[in-house]
């Protein structure tokens, strides 16, 4: 229970006043503070055995944090408010990043379908080859595999052919005749490939499709 | 949450360069020599850092593994493309233009289809709302790649430009210098012809305007 003691009391307890220079109705007051503070100033200190402390610091052990706990409470204790808004972006970030690594790399097919969708143009290869057995096409639009877009022959006339859906941008390119002879495209500019032979190019462009 | 935050972000960074760099060595991969592979690795991380593309330095690579070329040269190819596309990106950046990878490609192209990183810059900077970055670099690059000299491609892209010439006229300007290539037009008169015509679009019409002016029985 908390007593309000009188300030004049108090100033007694301080020792910045005598008791006697108190009212009479004051002092009997004076001495029951004076009585209180004595008794807590000579109060002797409680003891505990032994077997009470091992008690507790055996139960305090027991509940104490594991190093898991502690990183989880180091990581999600609240900081500044501002940077809880931060929370589901980075998870949406972090899952984001997770399909992207959970996706196998496309194969031809699959970026022909895409494309198809996207901004694309259908666009058709030719090459007169009256002596080929096999004509294939090969760039950048099929990760230059020399075996994956075979052209179709057209009649017996030697012309060969394919249509492909090519996605926007630049395109490189070279016909392989039967397997081994890399030719040009005579309908499309070339530019230096780098290993000693020319490149076709053709490029798709987004904005209405047309083929340069 | 601010410490949880934080790593996320920092974990999300690391597996998007880690995806990309699994990314690059798996369409590398049973296709190239280890070197190669490991050469194109370093190069792609390099341009990512850079802002650059790094699908043509892999498709290089694919490209010259598929034509039968040395490691060697395989590598020397590669780290060309990886020229171009920091020459390329520099040019188009130092005129203010933002450049994504579409643009970064078109102007590696020009460059190797022979111009320099001035004409790249040069025919960037003619881009305007209705003819995009991307699409001024493919025609200069194609102009090029025909044959059409240097001078006169940045020359017939800036006229095009500055005449107003649509989007669909201006990309087809390689399609008319090759159809006049095939008549036996020489690709640099075929493209002085279409620059003649497009400053003569840009021009005023002085004809018109004189009749607007002296017309004497007009109220």
């Amino acid at each position: 229970m908390k007593r309000e003691w009188n300030p004049l009391v108090k100033q007694v307890l301080d020792g910045e006043r005598g008791i006697e220079s108190l009212p009479p109705d004051l002092r009997l007051e004076a001495e029951d503070a004076r009585r209180l503070l004595l008794d807590a100033i000579e109060r002797q200190a409680v003891s505990l055995s032994d077997s009470v402390d091992a008690r507790v610091m055996a139960r305090v052990r027991r509940r104490a944090a594991t190093p898991w706990s502690r990183a989880w409470h180091w990581l999600s204790a609240p900081t500044v408010p501002r940077w809880v808004v931060m929370v589901p972006i980075a998870a949406a970030a972090v899952l984001l990043m997770l399909m992207r690594t959970s996706t196998p790399p496309a194969t031809v097919e699959q970026r022909t379908a895409l494309t198809g969708q996207r901004d694309s143009v259908y666009v058709r290869f030719e090459l007169y080859a009256p002596r080929a057995s096999r004509v294939t096409v090969a760039g950048t639009f099929n990760r230059w595999d020399p075996t994956a877009t075979p052209l179709v022959r057209l009649g017996s006339d030697g012309m060969w052919t394919v249509t492909l859906a090519l996605p926007s941008g630049q395109h490189q390119y070279g016909f392989i005749v039967d397997g081994r002879n890399w030719v040009t495209d005579p309908a499309a500019p070339a530019v230096d490939d780098g290993f000693g032979r020319r490149n076709s190019v053709v490029s798709v462009n987004p904005i209405n499709g047309r083929i340069l | 949450m601010k410490r949880l935050s934080v790593c996320l972000v920092v974990l999300g960074g690391l597996a998007h360069g880690l995806a990309a760099q699994g990314d690059v060595r798996a369409r590398l991969v049973g296709r190239v020599s280890p070197e190669v592979v490991q050469l194109v690795s370093t190069l792609a991380d390099s341009a990512r850092r850079l802002g650059l593309p790094d699908a043509p330095l892999v498709d290089k690579a694919l490209e010259g593994a598929a034509k039968g070329a040395a490691p060697d040269r395989i590598a020397a190819a590669v780290q060309t493309v990886f020229g171009q596309l920091n020459v390329a990106a520099t040019a188009i950046r130092s005129t203010g233009t933002s450049a994504g990878a579409q643009e970064i490609e078109a102007g590696a192209f020009a460059l190797g289809a022979g111009l320099t990183s001035d004409d790249v810059a040069a025919i960037a900077r003619t881009a305007d709302g209705t003819h995009p970055t991307m699409a001024v670099l493919q025609v200069g690059g194609a102009l090029a790649a025909m044959g059409v000299p240097r001078g006169q491609t940045v020359g017939l892209v800036q006229s095009a430009v500055r005449s107003g010439l649509p989007l669909g006229d201006l990309t087809n300007l390689p399609a008319q210098v090759q159809a006049a290539a095939a008549g036996g037009v020489p690709p640099a008169a075929a493209a002085a012809g279409l620059e003649r015509a497009a400053e003569a679009r840009a021009a005023p019409n002085p004809h018109a305007n004189s009749k607007a002016k002296t017309n004497p029985h007009r109220p």
